[in-house]
């Protein structure tokens, strides 16, 4: 599992190539957080049964209404659902960063960013070498297209976030701690198109009739 | 009839929700309802409990709490007293039954926006409820955050008689979800109060064993172990262990001194059989408790086992710059003092917050709540005040020590009530009503007085802290030989714990730091174990690092290596080239120490103001070029904004020393809306701002639209930031500008944040939008100048 240093960059706001200077300020903290603090995550798989109002997970009580499942989940007769957080921890770390020194905050914010990208990365790569011969779609979160956020709880309910991984959902929807991620993955049977990570990451790679046609299944 | 966790096992029950799972109801479900519909269902599960061993049962009221009941319509007394009736019912005399309250599902502050009093009454409520529907005593449970299991321990103590067991979850690296390490745990439960302690949940027995072993070292309490059936299958949610591995795999748990054992996720009444059965014909183990002085937050746990500073800069005492934030409620500025101590090798913070004007009652909480939002260290709150001792002990996350009691007789009766029921440590000054002993003998006398009333109030010996004072040598010479024998007596002959405030020692001579550190070294040894020190002073370091070496505490001499391993003479000595730099550049290129240094230089030939308009400002506006155009990123932005803010404080600090008005442009309030809980974007834009002469009132995250409105109402203020994360918080964004709008003369406000655009902005009655923290800039000059 590894960090994505030029990934943190860009959500610190870096546009195009950084200083050398910091890159090395952002590799330092990149550094100092992953030894301190890695990311947690838990799964569960679902059946998916399609229905008029949407994809129904009839295990967990769960609906995936709207376009977006529907595109995402097109294949799919299982799907698994995800939860991945860096913790409370790396929250303590944030607010005393940003008490000590304001830039290098932002610069460990958007490394936090990154590593529980990684971690849900991991949670990925680990689902795969279970399910062989299953293809998983890209991931994809409440808030994702039409996706409501409004799943929040739910997920997080079904995944029993707060005893496993101390992970709340607020009233208003947002998960604390911070850094943390639910999302969707669906399970099916041949390969699935890389919609959100793009061609680059696809299966079909060359074999794409879309991409021949200088589009993408993306939008 | 109470129950005896003293002797023998007790057997515990397994879990309620994988056995209602294995009945046909899906996860994520709200149990505590079935209290209401499937009566049957749940006596017929605590008979099964009962008849396969367990003398306590856990009643379903793990959630009952109004936070998770809130949408069901249904009170936390109405569940509680079902859920109890349905539990004796089918408990009759055979078996106990506990109130089992879980955390509430939302986390406390400074996590999240739930704060340590509201949880409180949450739980407080429950408890009541317990007590009143014939609970034979409570069990918190799963808990991850220390803060919300004290919460919940003070309710049950304070509203109930019932004996109370307070059991929590850790991972494999031996902490909770939090962070919270067992020795913490342990030291800080065992102090408030608590019955007897333990784990549950997590992990399976097998992964247990360490933790639980290392939880019987640290307390003194029975240990309860109620584990997870081994760990789930991601795939299908079911737990690895079979109820005979599941019982063998808890027998050195036993071995280690667990004597009150269950079962949690994935264990059902076969699990319980099992275990009472492996446990037939055996008896408790034998216990090893380390009697160490100890005192910790959840992070940070720290055994007095060697020299341990403890950091006096937070206190008003004689520091002008330190009285005008106390006055303003300045509370950064201790934030600030507190870190540099924690950077600089302070191991407990000393905290004084008494000043004419101040009412420490409420400022000392206050203080300790935000300093443990940030600095991890463990406080000692100081203060003549019982009342303000007690209200800052209440709020205090994990083992404090208080500073201080002394021999008078009144008030060790007032303080020391205090101080057990929060199981802090406690500094005893040897002087009494007749004064500062001048002998020896008398501060030994005080001690054994101090000692005597301690152990009369149940306080243990290890959380006593003898100050044997330091008295100026430049009045008193003849009085430090008295100190250091006072402090040899008590240390080596009492065996207590030793605290001097050193500093005083070399009050009026010349070349103080000398004395101060000679005194220092003298005094660590012949027993000074809590020397009151500043420790941003490099040479009192430099005497404790070097102490900690010569008495083999610092093995192989690390810490001592790490300190000056990498001062070479030529890094000492300043590099020829910094008189070339100037503070512009110093502040441009981020440079904080630089542009403080040069800032103090720079006051002998301009004044404060000269030094805001002709330096600061513009080296910000020439980074807020380059940031604009692309060449210069927010990171950058961000370290000029913190070189900038090292100039401030010596500006600020200048102009407390003169008792001049600090220089101040205007007042913007600042807040990230209700229902947010992230604020890291304010907050950037808060730090831009004040370098730029601004006054931020920071309200913080999740603030009512009405606190917004009160605070421009009181203050009168003509500028107002908000910031929104989630398209969620949006409308409370809108009704918060909404709410200005109904002022006779609303204040200019700008939003801004992940979600909001100049669309929204415009729609919402936003006067501006504001892009980053660069744009906040140039809307404050055009409002205020």
């Amino acid at each position: 599992m590894e960090l994505n240093i030029d990934e943190a960059l860009r959500y610190a706001g870096v546009r195009g190539e950084p200083s050398g200077a910091l890159r090395r300020q952002a590799e330092t903290v990149a550094a100092a957080l992953t030894e301190a603090v890695r990311p947690r995550y838990t799964y569960r798989i679902f059946e998916v049964k399609r229905r008029g109002d949407g994809f129904y997970l009839p295990g967990a009580d769960i609906l995936l209404p709207g376009e977006s499942a529907a595109r995402m989940l097109a294949e799919c007769d299982r799907a698994a659902l995800l939860a991945c957080t860096l913790g409370a921890q790396f929250d303590a770390l944030l607010r005393t960063e940003q008490a000590r020194d304001m830039a290098q905050a932002l610069l460990l914010d958007a490394c936090g960013s990154a590593w529980v990208e990684a971690g849900c990365g991991e949670a990925e790569r680990e689902l795969q070498a279970r399910l062989p011969g299953v293809w998983l779609t890209d991931r994809f979160s409440p808030g994702y297209g039409d996706l409501p956020l409004a799943l929040q709880p739910a997920l997080c309910a079904v995944l029993d976030t707060q005893r496993r991984l101390g992970l709340c959902v607020t009233e208003s929807l947002l998960m604390n701690p911070g850094k943390s991620v639910t999302a969707v993955i669906g399970l099916a049977a041949r390969p699935q198109a890389a919609r959100i990570r793009g061609c680059a990451y696809c299966a079909l790679g060359e074999k794409c009739t879309l991409r021949k046609g200088g589009k993408h299944c993306g939008n | 009839m109470g129950i005896d966790f003293t002797s023998g096992f007790i057997i515990l029950d397994g879990a309620m929700g994988t056995v209602l799972q294995q009945r046909g109801l899906p996860p994520g479900g709200q149990p505590e309802l079935l209290n209401l519909t499937e009566p049957a269902l749940l006596a017929g599960i605590y008979r099964e409990y009962i008849q396969a061993g367990s003398q306590v049962v856990y009643a379903n009221t793990f959630g009952a709490n109004a936070l998770k009941l809130k949408r069901t319509g249904h009170s936390v007394q109405e569940i509680i007293s079902a859920a109890l009736r349905i539990a004796k019912g089918a408990a009759g005399s055979d078996a106990q039954v506990a109130l089992d309250v879980g955390p509430l599902g939302e986390l406390l502050e400074p996590m999240g926006t739930l704060t340590f009093e509201r949880a409180y009454d949450l739980f407080r409520e429950m408890m009541e409820a317990g007590a009143a529907a014939g609970a034979d005593l409570i069990a918190i449970e799963t808990m991850t955050d220390l803060y919300e299991a004290k919460a919940a321990l003070l309710a049950a103590k304070e509203a109930t008689d019932l004996p109370v067991l307070v059991t929590m979850s850790f991972d494999e690296s031996g902490r909770t979800f939090t962070g919270c390490t067992v020795p913490s745990m342990a030291r800080t439960l065992e102090g408030l109060g608590a019955d007897a302690i333990g784990l549950n949940c997590s992990l399976g027995p097998d992964l247990l064993v360490p933790l639980l072993r290392e939880l019987c070292e640290n307390t003194c309490l029975p240990v309860v172990a109620k584990p997870n059936a081994g760990l789930p299958d991601p795939v299908d949610g079911h737990y690895d262990m079979g109820p005979e591995e599941f019982a063998q795999a808890l027998l050195p748990c036993v071995e280690g001194g667990v004597t009150i054992l269950g079962g949690c996720c994935g264990t059902s009444p076969d699990y319980i059989r099992a275990l009472v059965q492996a446990l037939e014909g055996r008896t408790p183990a034998q216990r090893h408790y380390d009697d160490v002085s100890f005192v910790c937050t959840p992070v940070c746990p720290t055994r007095l086992d060697g020299v341990r500073v403890i950091g006096e800069r937070i206190n008003p005492t004689g520091k002008k710059r330190f009285q005008q934030a106390l006055l303003e409620n300045d509370l950064d500025y201790i934030l600030d003092v507190a870190i540099q101590q924690e950077d600089a090798g302070a191991d407990i913070l000393d905290v004084n917050v008494g000043f004419p004007g101040v009412n420490e009652a409420e400022m000392l909480p206050r203080v300790v709540k935000k300093l443990q939002s940030v600095v991890s260290l463990p406080l000692q709150l100081d203060s003549s005040d019982p009342d303000a001792l007690e209200a800052g002990l209440r709020v205090y996350n994990g083992k404090a020590a208080v500073n201080s009691v002394n021999g008078e007789a009144e008030t060790l009766e007032r303080v020391l009530p205090i101080v057990k029921k929060y199981g802090a440590a406690v500094v005893g000054l040897t002087l009494d009503k007749t004064g500062v002993p001048q002998t020896t003998g008398e501060r030994v006398d005080i001690a054994r007085r101090i000692v005597d009333a301690a152990a009369a109030h149940g306080i243990p010996r290890a959380d006593l802290w003898i100050d044997c004072l330091t008295l100026t040598v430049s009045a008193q010479q003849e009085q430090a030989r008295e100190t250091l024998e006072a402090v040899r007596i008590v240390r080596h002959e009492m065996g207590l714990q030793t605290v001097l405030g050193v500093s005083n020692i070399s009050f009026g001579l010349p070349n103080r730091p000398l004395i101060t550190q000679t005194f220092l070294t003298q005094a660590m040894t012949v027993g000074l174990t809590l020397p009151i020190i500043n420790p941003n002073q490099r040479e009192m370091m430099d005497a404790v690092f070097a102490f900690r070496l010569l008495s083999c505490e610092d093995k192989e001499c690390r810490a001592y290596v790490a300190r000056f391993a990498g001062q070479s003479p030529a890094v000492q000595a300043a590099p020829a080239d910094k008189g070339a730099l100037t503070l512009d550049e110093a502040i441009i290129r981020g440079l904080k120490t630089d542009a403080g240094r040069l800032a103090k230089e720079a006051l002998a030939a301009e004044d404060e103001l000269a030094l805001v308009e002709r330096h600061l400002i513009p080296a910000l506006d020439k980074v807020g070029e380059g940031y604009e155009a692309g060449t210069l990123f927010l990171p950058q932005l961000l370290s000029a904004a913190g070189a900038a803010q090292s100039v401030f404080e010596v500006i600020r600090a200048s102009i407390a020393e003169k008792g001049g008005t600090p220089v101040k442009k205007g007042r913007i309030v600042m807040a990230t809306v209700q229902g947010d809980i992230h604020d890291i974007g304010k907050n950037i834009v808060k730090t831009v701002l004040e370098n730029y002469g601004y006054e931020v009132i920071d309200l913080g995250k999740d603030v009512p639209p009405e606190t917004v409105l009160q605070t421009v109402q009181e203050q009168d203020i003509r500028l107002v930031g908000l910031s929104a994360l989630m398209t969620t918080t949006l409308p409370s964004m809108e009704k918060t500008i909404q709410v200005l709008h109904t002022l006779p003369e609303p204040p200019v406000t700008f939003v801004g944040g992940a979600v909001v655009t100049p669309e929204y902005a415009k729609k919402m009655g936003a006067d501006y939008y504001s892009k980053d923290a660069r744009q906040s800039v140039e809307i404050a000059r055009k409002v205020l100048g």
